[in-house]
């Protein structure tokens, strides 16, 4: 008699069979649990590695500069390292101290000409470290920082000298010797520009360039001068872009006034607005980064961008751009950072904010540690500090982290208002040649990239995978589907690389040459196809001797290559006599069509013929396993084969051809040597069929080798792939969770 | 596929080799379907040897015998579902009526709708109970909802199933019991109102109670359709058929009516097989 307790010698083999069953469970679960955790690895990688951009920006410690300096200083700044400061005092004199030492490394005086005061005080470009001043007797004068390293000892020395571009030139702004009550210039190599409103408001400007000598280093200063024709006395702030083009005049009415002073002895008004509305004053005006835009502030806290736009009869007008989220009382200053878009501002209750223009975002508001400002915030070089001036006349700095401002979702995902752009666009321009520009990082052109890709390609893999799935699983003679549904199915095996390469260097070439034999291919192939099988079913029985049932596929064969072969001889014909010789050449012309040899056509029919084996293969099988009883149990009441296919076989395998078109879609959706071969990578935004795009998926393989580690720009790419993981994530987890239910709601078939 | 090695048709009552029914011996039942020198091979093997045999109008006709005797091959014969399968091959002659339906010119889609059939296991389409039932009408182009309504109505009464399922009509039809769903395959059937009602095996996946109530079914359902059914089980036989046919390696042994076959068989294998000496 058996029992229903291990013993004897089965104890042994119970044991063994236990311990497999355990082994085997442990390793399975084990196994499951380490895919999960990977898949939740990457996620938060990619989040971990995106989460930066959103985070606003901190304010670190303050540090007050210990500096014995005698005059209440008007200005302080930095050198790139945060080593040196310079600070400049209302008398004249200037200081360089050491910024952890408060050792004042060089004291002297901006050495006015005897007699005269600093009656104006101007800053530069902040990358030329330029300082202007205007005196009582109505001349300018120039300084310039210097920080020189040297090594001395293989020890790191910063040796910094305030120098005058003008080399003693004298600089009259105002012929009457009147006092300089406002002024702005900029010096560059070019040559120095000086814009003054005089005490009497009359409104000069004066440029001085070096015009060289053949035969030595000296050369003779050339002095162009010319006088505004405007009554200056309302004017309140003057600016001047890097390249002494352009000059911004505000007045305290509100009037922005732009100067073309390309021509320095006939500047010419380019356009005149009013930025503030009523009794609003405005009080600071500042401009950004790259000296194509300015910020205004106003007495009631309203921050806005301008910046000429050019309109109809390439005529440029200013326009209010965008503005910002106000401070809470009315702009005291407003700084803006040496190479991005981004400034910061104070206002008269000494809070401090922090923008970025391009992005519209605000991401940093509070004070600066305990202090109360005045005015005189400026950037370090780096951005990563500001010195600023406080009430009880001290000076000192504030650490900076603000390492991702441009980035917003407006940004990302909405039309930008670019600086010198007639309209808002998406553009996705990740670098470029020169230093000034500004990354442009919509990520929109690159997902509608993404879409037109995955669009074209399931156009051209939906009907051939899943049709054919229909037809191999349903009518074929069981002999030929065993050879077919292989073939297909090793299709999925190709390196997508190989698709890509033929796609790009052989199928785009021959499609741009044959385009109207390969349109003529879609109408004439099918056409075909019905005149083959109209054919066979006039034809008297007699004379079909063979039996082509399920294998209709086998013998259209050389018809479908008959009919490839008209449509190209067609094409060709209507291509010499209807679009002179070739059609890519007249769509453009004709219909302004343009026709890039890698688009959209090439690149849906490779990722097509890249997921139709996976369509194919799921679709398939959801066909073939519709039971046979559902098919017999619709035979048996007098449905044709087309009517039971329709009406039963598809409706029961729906769940699973919608499975498998949703797996290939996900496929297409992150498909990336393939467009990234057979696209020209450019992001524009058209729907038409003939032009390329980049999409999400060949950005980041085109440019994650050249993105500075966790710079702005990586960080996208990383968000771009955070893009991509979720939409595949999600476009297979409707997948499954249709496929789950749809199983569970046919399982009692 | 098809050809045909047989002479013409003989007379339709000229094979018939039974006794006419007890029960009413002054009314002669009409033949529906007429078989004659049936053979049928899989391949190169012989499923039916020379089948002859008339199915009487509006009578239970059952064929018994042991799993692969051929009757289920047989009974696919008279709807020609065993087109279905490529390497079958069919000679003499089957008469629906004074129709040959393996002539030439004959539509299978049409012949089926004369000729239902019910399986052995219930196959409700993964649809709603009410476009089950009215499937058959539609393919046929009906699509009147006032038509398709009392259709699939009377197709669920008579299939004894409309009280269970009239205030779910729209429900999946999955969702009945194995009993309603073969229920509800009969009334699928019968929506179209054929002349003849193949059943095969048709309560062999289900209950007793389930079983009961088809066979009650059977019963009412032959008032109006010829039904040929196949089954294992031979009280089922006896209980619900007027005839019975008892076949055997694809040879038909013996075929008369019910009683005769299992009180007094003339065959020795009938009544071996009756009395379960093999099967």
């Amino acid at each position: 008699m058996s029992s229903i307790t291990s013993s004897g010698k089965n104890r042994a083999h119970e044991r063994r069979r236990l311990v497999k069953d355990r082994v085997f469970a442990w390793v399975m679960s084990v196994g499951g649990v380490i895919v999960i955790v990977a898949i939740a690895l990457i996620f938060l990688f990619l989040f971990y590695s995106v989460a930066p951009l959103f985070q606003a920006a901190k304010v670190g410690a303050v540090t007050q500069f210990d500096v014995d300096y005698k005059e209440a200083p008007l200005y302080v700044s930095l050198d790139e390292y945060k080593e040196v400061g310079l600070q400049i005092s209302g008398g004249g004199s200037y200081q360089f101290f050491s910024t952890d030492s408060g050792r004042i490394i060089e004291s002297s005086s901006l050495n006015f000409l005897s007699g005269t005061k600093m009656s104006s005080f101007a800053v530069g470009a902040l990358t030329s470290n330029v300082i202007i001043t205007g005196s009582d007797d109505g001349r300018a004068d120039v300084f310039k920082a210097n920080y020189t390293i040297s090594y001395p000892n293989d020890k790191r020395l910063v040796s910094p000298s305030l120098t005058r571009p003008l080399e003693g030139q004298e600089l009259v702004l105002d012929e009457k010797g009147v006092a300089i009550r406002l002024i702005t210039g900029q010096s560059t190599e070019d040559g120095v520009t000086v814009l003054g409103v005089s005490e009497d408001g009359s409104v000069n400007l004066v440029s001085a360039v070096k015009e060289s000598s053949f035969l030595d280093d000296t050369g003779e200063w050339v002095i162009e001068r010319s006088t505004l024709s405007l009554e200056g006395n309302q004017i309140s702030h003057l600016a001047m872009n890097v390249d002494q083009r352009e000059a911004y005049l505000l007045s305290r009415d509100g009037t922005l006034e732009l100067y073309d002073i390309t021509n320095k002895t006939s500047p010419r008004l380019i356009d005149r607005v009013k930025v503030v509305e009523g009794s609003v004053r405005p009080t600071a005006l500042k401009y950004l980064s790259g000296g194509l835009s300015v910020i205004v502030g106003d007495s009631q806290g309203n921050l806005s961008h301008w910046f000429p736009v050019r309109g109809p009869g390439d005529i440029a007008s200013l326009r209010k751009i965008r503005s910002f989220i106000p401070m809470n009382s009315g702009v005291a200053d407003i700084a803006a950072e040496y190479d991005r878009k981004a400034f910061g501002a104070i206002d008269r209750k000494g809070n401090f904010s922090l923008y970025h223009a391009t992005a519209e975002r605000r991401v940093f508001s509070g004070t600066l540690g305990t202090q109360a400002l005045s005015e005189g915030i400026q950037f370090s070089p780096r951005a990563d500090a500001i010195t600023f001036r406080a009430e009880n006349g001290s000076i000192g700095m504030v650490e900076v982290h603000n390492e991702h401002p441009e980035v917003s979702f407006s940004a990302l995902w909405q039309e930008v208002w670019y600086e010198s752009r007639d309209k808002p666009l998406y553009v996705w321009q990740s670098s470029a040649s020169n230093n000034d520009f500004e990354p442009k990082f919509s990520l929109t052109p690159l997902a509608y990239g993404t879409l037109k890709a995955t669009f074209y390609s399931m156009l051209f893999a939906i009907p051939l995978a899943v049709l054919g799935a229909i037809y191999t699983a349903y009518f074929m003679s069981a002999g030929m589907r065993k050879i077919v549904k292989p073939s297909i199915e090793i299709m999925a095996a190709l390196p997508t690389v190989i698709l890509g390469f033929l796609a790009g260097l052989w199928l785009a070439p021959l499609i741009e040459r044959y385009l109207p034999g390969f349109t003529m291919a879609l109408l004439i192939m099918p056409m075909m196809v019905l005149l083959a099988a109209f054919t066979w079913a006039w034809l008297p029985s007699r004379w079909k001797i063979i039996d082509m049932d399920g294998w209709e596929g086998l013998f259209l064969i050389p018809i479908l290559f008959i009919g490839a072969y008209l449509s190209f001889i067609l094409g060709e014909f209507i291509q010499i006599y209807f679009f002179d010789g070739s059609l890519t050449h007249w769509m453009a012309t004709a219909w302004g069509i343009t026709y890039d040899q890698r688009n959209s056509l090439v690149v849906g029919i490779a990722i097509g013929f890249a997921v139709i084996p996976t369509i194919f293969s799921i679709s398939e099988d959801a066909v073939f396993g519709v039971p046979h009883s559902l098919t017999q149990g619709s035979l048996a009441l007098g449905a044709t084969r087309w009517q039971t296919a329709l009406k039963v076989i598809l409706l029961t395998a729906s769940p699973g051809i919608f499975s498998a078109i949703m797996i290939g879609m996900g496929r297409a959706v992150g498909e990336t040597m393939i467009v990234l071969m057979a696209t020209g990578n450019t992001p524009i935004m058209d729907l038409n069929i003939f032009e390329g795009f980049r999409a999400l998926s060949a950005n980041i393989a085109v440019e994650m080798p050249e993105a500075e580690v966790e710079s702005t720009h990586y960080r996208i790419l990383f968000l771009a792939a955070l893009v991509l993981f979720l939409v595949t994530f999600m476009v297979n987890t409707v997948a499954e969770v249709v496929r789950q239910r749809l199983r569970q709601k046919y399982s009692s078939l | 596929m098809v050809t045909n090695n047989q002479a013409k048709p003989t007379s339709a009552l000229d094979s018939i080799k039974i006794d006419v029914d007890r029960a009413s011996p002054t009314i002669k039942p009409q033949t529906c379907l007429h078989v004659d020198g049936l053979d049928l091979f899989y391949g190169g093997s012989q499923a039916l040897n020379n089948i002859k045999m008339s199915v009487a109008e509006k009578k239970v006709t059952a064929f018994i015998g042991p799993s692969g005797c051929g009757k289920s091959t047989l009974l696919r014969c008279f709807n020609r579902m065993n087109d279905l399968i490529s390497s079958v091959r069919i000679t003499g002659k089957v008469h629906l009526k004074e129709q040959d339906i393996y002539a030439k010119d004959v539509n299978v889609a049409l012949l089926r709708q004369r000729v239902g059939m019910v399986f052995q296991k219930p196959n409700p389409f993964p649809k709603s109970i009410y476009d089950n039932v009215a499937y058959g009408l539609r393919i046929q182009g009906i699509k009147g909802r006032k038509i398709l309504d009392e259709a699939v109505e009377r197709a669920l009464r008579s299939a004894a199933l409309w009280e269970e399922v009239k205030d779910r009509l729209t429900e999946s039809a999955l969702g009945l019991s194995g009993g309603q769903q073969q229920r509800l395959v009969i009334a699928r059937a019968i929506a179209i109102e054929p002349e003849v009602l193949l059943l095969d095996e048709p309560a062999s996946a289900l209950d007793p109670i389930s079983t009961l109530k088809i066979e009650e079914l059977i019963y009412e359902l032959k008032n109006d359709y010829t039904i040929v059914i196949v089954t294992h089980n031979m009280q089922q036989a006896a209980r619900v058929s007027d005839y019975t046919a008892f076949m055997y390696l694809g040879d038909l042994i013996e075929f008369g009516d019910t009683t005769t076959i299992f009180t007094r068989p003339a065959e020795k294998k009938t009544e071996d097989y009756i009395t379960g000496r093999y099967g």
